[in-house]
Protein backbone atom coordinates (compact mmCIF):
# COMPACT_ATOMS: atom_id res chain seq x y z
CA UNK A 1 0.00 0.00 0.00
CA UNK A 2 2.73 2.07 1.02
CA UNK A 3 4.71 1.56 -2.34
CA UNK A 4 1.67 2.68 -3.96
CA UNK A 5 1.43 6.03 -2.47
CA UNK A 6 5.08 6.66 -3.69
CA UNK A 7 4.08 5.28 -6.89
CA UNK A 8 1.39 7.89 -6.92
CA UNK A 9 3.30 10.43 -5.27
CA UNK A 10 6.39 9.84 -8.37
CA UNK A 11 3.67 9.98 -11.22
CA UNK A 12 2.26 13.29 -9.69
CA UNK A 13 5.22 14.87 -9.28
CA UNK A 14 6.63 13.58 -12.78
CA UNK A 15 3.12 14.84 -14.22
CA UNK A 16 4.34 18.35 -12.66
CA UNK A 17 7.53 18.46 -14.10
CA UNK A 18 5.72 17.52 -17.43
CA UNK A 19 3.21 20.17 -17.34
CA UNK A 20 5.79 22.73 -16.15
CA UNK A 21 6.77 23.28 -19.47
CA UNK A 22 6.70 26.97 -19.97
CA UNK A 23 10.96 28.85 -20.94
CA UNK A 24 11.40 32.39 -20.92
CA UNK A 25 13.88 35.29 -20.56
CA UNK A 26 13.92 38.50 -20.14
CA UNK A 27 17.34 39.50 -20.75
CA UNK A 28 16.95 37.96 -24.87
CA UNK A 29 18.98 39.42 -27.90
CA UNK A 30 17.66 41.02 -30.77
CA UNK A 31 19.60 42.40 -33.20
CA UNK A 32 18.98 44.91 -36.09
CA UNK A 33 21.22 45.34 -38.72
CA UNK A 34 20.24 47.55 -42.08
CA UNK A 35 23.86 48.01 -43.24
CA UNK A 36 24.19 47.63 -47.42
CA UNK A 37 27.09 47.24 -49.35
CA UNK A 38 27.23 51.05 -49.96
CA UNK A 39 26.62 51.62 -46.93
CA UNK A 40 29.66 53.76 -45.22
CA UNK A 41 30.02 52.04 -41.83
CA UNK A 42 27.63 49.38 -40.10
CA UNK A 43 24.51 50.28 -38.83
CA UNK A 44 23.51 47.78 -36.48
CA UNK A 45 21.42 48.21 -33.13
CA UNK A 46 21.49 45.50 -30.40
CA UNK A 47 18.97 45.10 -28.13
CA UNK A 48 19.53 42.85 -24.59
CA UNK A 49 16.41 43.41 -23.10
CA UNK A 50 13.97 41.49 -24.79
CA UNK A 51 11.71 39.01 -23.74
CA UNK A 52 10.58 35.54 -25.17
CA UNK A 53 8.28 32.69 -24.04
CA UNK A 54 8.28 29.48 -25.46
CA UNK A 55 5.29 27.20 -24.35
CA UNK A 56 7.36 23.48 -25.51
CA UNK A 57 4.10 21.77 -25.86
CA UNK A 58 2.24 23.22 -28.48
CA UNK A 59 5.35 25.13 -29.86
CA UNK A 60 3.41 28.48 -29.83
CA UNK A 61 6.29 31.34 -29.22
CA UNK A 62 6.19 35.08 -28.59
CA UNK A 63 8.50 37.68 -28.33
CA UNK A 64 8.34 41.57 -26.94
CA UNK A 65 10.90 44.03 -27.15
CA UNK A 66 11.08 47.93 -26.70
CA UNK A 67 12.37 50.04 -29.58
CA UNK A 68 14.30 52.19 -27.48
CA UNK A 69 16.31 49.61 -25.78
CA UNK A 70 17.81 49.32 -29.19
CA UNK A 71 21.70 50.38 -28.55
CA UNK A 72 23.24 51.87 -31.67
CA UNK A 73 27.55 52.98 -31.09
CA UNK A 74 26.57 56.31 -33.01
CA UNK A 75 24.38 58.53 -30.62
CA UNK A 76 23.36 60.07 -33.89
CA UNK A 77 22.53 56.95 -35.46
CA UNK A 78 20.32 55.69 -32.58
CA UNK A 79 18.48 59.13 -32.18
CA UNK A 80 17.91 59.09 -36.29
CA UNK A 81 16.27 55.29 -35.76
CA UNK A 82 14.07 55.90 -32.89
CA UNK A 83 12.89 59.60 -34.11
CA UNK A 84 12.84 58.95 -37.83
CA UNK A 85 12.00 55.32 -38.21
CA UNK A 86 10.66 53.52 -35.86
CA UNK A 87 8.89 56.43 -34.33
CA UNK A 88 9.43 54.50 -30.91
CA UNK A 89 7.78 57.57 -29.33
CA UNK A 90 4.65 56.36 -30.84
CA UNK A 91 5.09 52.78 -31.27
CA UNK A 92 7.32 51.63 -28.22
CA UNK A 93 6.89 47.99 -28.72
CA UNK A 94 7.65 45.81 -31.72
CA UNK A 95 5.84 42.19 -30.90
CA UNK A 96 6.26 38.43 -32.36
CA UNK A 97 3.46 36.10 -31.79
CA UNK A 98 3.71 32.54 -33.67
CA UNK A 99 4.59 28.85 -33.34
CA UNK A 100 7.08 26.26 -34.41
CA UNK A 101 5.73 24.73 -36.82
CA UNK A 102 7.45 21.46 -36.66
CA UNK A 103 7.55 21.04 -32.90
CA UNK A 104 6.60 17.53 -32.54
CA UNK A 105 10.00 17.30 -34.27
CA UNK A 106 12.06 18.82 -31.14
CA UNK A 107 12.56 16.87 -28.38
CA UNK A 108 12.64 19.06 -25.34
CA UNK A 109 13.96 16.46 -22.74
CA UNK A 110 16.77 15.18 -25.03
CA UNK A 111 19.86 17.53 -25.29
CA UNK A 112 20.40 18.07 -28.96
CA UNK A 113 20.58 20.74 -31.68
CA UNK A 114 16.97 20.92 -33.70
CA UNK A 115 15.95 22.85 -36.56
CA UNK A 116 12.70 24.57 -36.46
CA UNK A 117 10.59 26.87 -38.49
CA UNK A 118 9.05 29.31 -36.82
CA UNK A 119 5.63 31.28 -38.41
CA UNK A 120 3.50 34.44 -37.03
CA UNK A 121 3.00 37.79 -36.74
CA UNK A 122 5.26 40.51 -36.67
CA UNK A 123 4.37 43.69 -35.36
CA UNK A 124 6.38 46.65 -35.42
CA UNK A 125 6.02 50.15 -35.73
CA UNK A 126 2.38 49.86 -35.83
CA UNK A 127 2.30 47.19 -38.83
CA UNK A 128 1.06 43.86 -38.58
CA UNK A 129 2.87 41.29 -41.32
CA UNK A 130 2.83 37.63 -41.52
CA UNK A 131 6.84 36.13 -40.84
CA UNK A 132 8.16 32.64 -41.75
CA UNK A 133 11.82 31.70 -40.93
CA UNK A 134 14.49 28.66 -40.13
CA UNK A 135 15.51 28.96 -36.77
CA UNK A 136 17.42 26.56 -34.43
CA UNK A 137 16.70 25.12 -31.09
CA UNK A 138 19.64 23.86 -28.70
CA UNK A 139 18.39 22.03 -26.12
CA UNK A 140 20.92 21.78 -23.53
CA UNK A 141 20.91 20.85 -19.92
CA UNK A 142 17.72 22.43 -19.21
CA UNK A 143 17.91 25.20 -21.10
CA UNK A 144 17.11 26.19 -24.36
CA UNK A 145 19.40 28.17 -26.52
CA UNK A 146 17.11 30.04 -29.31
CA UNK A 147 18.55 31.36 -32.55
CA UNK A 148 16.27 32.84 -35.72
CA UNK A 149 17.68 35.27 -38.36
CA UNK A 150 15.00 36.71 -40.64
CA UNK A 151 14.70 39.79 -43.24
CA UNK A 152 12.00 42.30 -42.88
CA UNK A 153 11.42 44.51 -45.77
CA UNK A 154 11.38 48.07 -44.16
CA UNK A 155 8.74 49.15 -46.40
CA UNK A 156 6.08 46.55 -45.29
CA UNK A 157 6.18 48.00 -41.96
CA UNK A 158 6.06 51.82 -43.70
CA UNK A 159 9.49 52.86 -42.03
CA UNK A 160 10.59 55.06 -44.90
CA UNK A 161 14.16 56.05 -45.25
CA UNK A 162 14.95 60.02 -46.56
CA UNK A 163 16.31 60.13 -50.16
CA UNK A 164 19.48 61.87 -48.86
CA UNK A 165 20.42 58.41 -47.29
CA UNK A 166 18.10 55.85 -49.40
CA UNK A 167 21.32 54.47 -50.99
CA UNK A 168 23.49 54.12 -47.72
CA UNK A 169 20.52 52.04 -45.65
CA UNK A 170 19.04 48.58 -46.89
CA UNK A 171 15.57 48.27 -47.74
CA UNK A 172 15.36 45.35 -46.13
CA UNK A 173 16.74 44.54 -42.26
CA UNK A 174 18.28 41.35 -40.70
CA UNK A 175 16.86 40.95 -37.74
CA UNK A 176 19.02 38.48 -35.62
CA UNK A 177 17.47 36.65 -32.20
CA UNK A 178 19.70 35.16 -29.52
CA UNK A 179 17.24 33.94 -26.50
CA UNK A 180 18.54 31.74 -23.86
CA UNK A 181 15.34 30.18 -22.12
CA UNK A 182 15.24 29.14 -18.92
CA UNK A 183 12.45 26.86 -17.30
CA UNK A 184 9.49 28.84 -15.78
CA UNK A 185 8.99 27.62 -12.47
CA UNK B 1 37.21 97.91 -57.63
CA UNK B 2 34.26 97.79 -55.39
CA UNK B 3 32.70 94.87 -57.19
CA UNK B 4 35.57 93.09 -57.03
CA UNK B 5 35.47 93.88 -52.84
CA UNK B 6 31.82 92.60 -52.83
CA UNK B 7 32.74 89.43 -54.68
CA UNK B 8 35.65 88.27 -52.46
CA UNK B 9 34.24 89.20 -49.34
CA UNK B 10 31.19 86.78 -50.54
CA UNK B 11 33.30 83.89 -51.69
CA UNK B 12 35.24 84.65 -47.83
CA UNK B 13 32.07 84.33 -46.59
CA UNK B 14 30.75 81.33 -48.22
CA UNK B 15 33.61 79.08 -47.57
CA UNK B 16 33.70 80.41 -44.00
CA UNK B 17 29.85 79.09 -43.49
CA UNK B 18 30.65 76.21 -45.49
CA UNK B 19 33.70 75.23 -43.25
CA UNK B 20 31.36 75.31 -40.27
CA UNK B 21 28.62 73.60 -41.50
CA UNK B 22 31.00 70.44 -42.61
CA UNK B 23 32.56 71.00 -38.93
CA UNK B 24 28.93 70.80 -37.52
CA UNK B 25 28.38 67.83 -39.36
CA UNK B 26 31.36 66.26 -38.66
CA UNK B 27 30.92 66.49 -35.01
CA UNK B 28 27.31 65.55 -35.28
CA UNK B 29 28.40 62.56 -37.00
CA UNK B 30 30.52 61.11 -34.53
CA UNK B 31 28.87 62.29 -31.41
CA UNK B 32 29.33 60.37 -28.13
CA UNK B 33 26.38 59.15 -25.94
CA UNK B 34 26.03 61.43 -23.20
CA UNK B 35 27.35 59.71 -19.96
CA UNK B 36 24.42 59.48 -18.16
CA UNK B 37 26.53 60.06 -14.63
CA UNK B 38 26.78 63.66 -16.29
CA UNK B 39 22.86 63.87 -16.79
CA UNK B 40 20.42 65.58 -14.48
CA UNK B 41 17.43 63.50 -13.28
CA UNK B 42 14.40 64.05 -15.02
CA UNK B 43 12.43 62.34 -12.45
CA UNK B 44 13.07 61.09 -8.91
CA UNK B 45 10.43 58.30 -7.53
CA UNK B 46 10.73 54.55 -5.82
CA UNK B 47 10.62 51.23 -8.13
CA UNK B 48 7.22 50.28 -6.82
CA UNK B 49 5.54 54.03 -7.36
CA UNK B 50 6.86 53.78 -11.07
CA UNK B 51 5.72 50.33 -11.37
CA UNK B 52 2.34 51.16 -9.74
CA UNK B 53 2.11 54.41 -12.34
CA UNK B 54 2.62 52.05 -15.43
CA UNK B 55 0.03 49.47 -14.54
CA UNK B 56 -2.63 52.39 -14.07
CA UNK B 57 -2.08 53.43 -17.64
CA UNK B 58 1.21 52.51 -19.55
CA UNK B 59 0.24 55.05 -22.26
CA UNK B 60 0.28 58.36 -20.10
CA UNK B 61 3.25 56.96 -17.72
CA UNK B 62 4.74 56.57 -21.10
CA UNK B 63 4.22 59.94 -22.38
CA UNK B 64 5.65 61.58 -19.27
CA UNK B 65 8.87 58.70 -19.10
CA UNK B 66 9.74 57.16 -22.41
CA UNK B 67 13.54 58.43 -23.04
CA UNK B 68 13.72 60.93 -20.03
CA UNK B 69 16.74 60.23 -17.21
CA UNK B 70 14.85 58.84 -14.19
CA UNK B 71 16.55 58.52 -10.69
CA UNK B 72 14.74 55.46 -9.48
CA UNK B 73 15.49 54.22 -5.59
CA UNK B 74 14.75 50.29 -4.46
CA UNK B 75 15.69 47.07 -3.11
CA UNK B 76 18.33 45.05 -5.20
CA UNK B 77 16.08 41.77 -5.95
CA UNK B 78 18.47 40.28 -8.46
CA UNK B 79 21.57 41.09 -10.10
CA UNK B 80 22.66 39.61 -13.33
CA UNK B 81 25.29 39.50 -15.30
CA UNK B 82 25.45 38.47 -19.22
CA UNK B 83 28.17 36.92 -21.04
CA UNK B 84 30.00 39.79 -21.72
CA UNK B 85 30.09 40.35 -17.99
CA UNK B 86 27.33 43.18 -18.51
CA UNK B 87 25.32 43.94 -15.23
CA UNK B 88 21.56 44.48 -15.09
CA UNK B 89 20.26 45.74 -11.81
CA UNK B 90 16.42 44.21 -10.82
CA UNK B 91 14.81 46.39 -7.95
CA UNK B 92 11.36 45.70 -6.72
CA UNK B 93 9.60 43.80 -4.65
CA UNK B 94 10.41 40.66 -4.02
CA UNK B 95 6.91 39.45 -3.80
CA UNK B 96 5.59 40.86 -7.37
CA UNK B 97 6.47 39.39 -10.44
CA UNK B 98 7.34 42.96 -11.38
CA UNK B 99 10.50 44.97 -11.59
CA UNK B 100 12.60 47.70 -12.77
CA UNK B 101 14.91 46.61 -14.86
CA UNK B 102 18.32 48.78 -15.26
CA UNK B 103 21.08 47.52 -17.32
CA UNK B 104 24.43 49.17 -16.94
CA UNK B 105 25.70 51.54 -19.14
CA UNK B 106 29.09 49.92 -20.32
CA UNK B 107 31.49 52.35 -18.97
CA UNK B 108 30.10 52.19 -15.68
CA UNK B 109 29.51 48.73 -15.02
CA UNK B 110 31.54 47.61 -12.37
CA UNK B 111 30.07 49.87 -9.90
CA UNK B 112 26.92 47.54 -10.28
CA UNK B 113 29.59 44.73 -9.06
CA UNK B 114 29.47 45.43 -5.46
CA UNK B 115 25.47 45.37 -5.02
CA UNK B 116 24.06 42.84 -2.78
CA UNK B 117 20.64 41.52 -3.18
CA UNK B 118 18.49 43.02 -0.63
CA UNK B 119 20.06 45.83 0.01
CA UNK B 120 18.62 49.73 -1.57
CA UNK B 121 20.10 51.31 -4.05
CA UNK B 122 19.37 54.30 -5.85
CA UNK B 123 20.01 53.98 -9.94
CA UNK B 124 19.66 56.17 -12.59
CA UNK B 125 19.47 55.23 -16.43
CA UNK B 126 17.12 56.26 -19.25
CA UNK B 127 13.71 54.94 -19.95
CA UNK B 128 13.09 52.87 -22.76
CA UNK B 129 9.46 51.04 -21.58
CA UNK B 130 7.58 48.77 -20.34
CA UNK B 131 7.29 45.64 -21.07
CA UNK B 132 4.25 43.33 -19.59
CA UNK B 133 4.26 39.89 -20.78
CA UNK B 134 1.28 36.93 -19.38
CA UNK B 135 2.67 35.30 -16.30
CA UNK B 136 6.35 36.74 -16.47
CA UNK B 137 5.40 40.22 -14.21
CA UNK B 138 5.91 43.34 -15.54
CA UNK B 139 9.30 45.13 -16.26
CA UNK B 140 10.26 48.92 -16.38
CA UNK B 141 13.15 49.00 -18.32
CA UNK B 142 16.01 51.41 -18.45
CA UNK B 143 19.43 51.67 -20.40
CA UNK B 144 22.55 53.14 -19.61
CA UNK B 145 22.22 53.25 -15.94
CA UNK B 146 24.48 54.12 -13.17
CA UNK B 147 24.44 54.32 -9.31
CA UNK B 148 23.99 57.44 -8.05
CA UNK B 149 26.85 58.25 -5.82
CA UNK B 150 24.73 60.92 -3.57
Amino acid sequence: MKNYFVLAAAVLLFSFSATAQKYFTKTGKISFDATTSSSPEKIEGVNKTSTCVLDTKSGAIQFAVLMKGFLFERALMEEHFNENYVESNKFPKAEFKGAISNNDAVNYSKDGTYAVTVKGKLTMHGVTKDVETPGKLVVQGGKIQATATFNALLADYSVSIPGLVADKVAKTAKIGVDCSLELLK
Amino acid sequence: MKRKKIIIWTVLILLLAGAAGGYYAYSEYNRKHKDTADLKPDFTASATSLLEEYQKDEKSANTRYLGKVLKVDGLVKELIKDDKGLYTIVLGDTASMSSVRLIMDSIHNEQAAGLVKGTAAVVKGICTGYNAVEMLGSDLMLNRAVLDKK
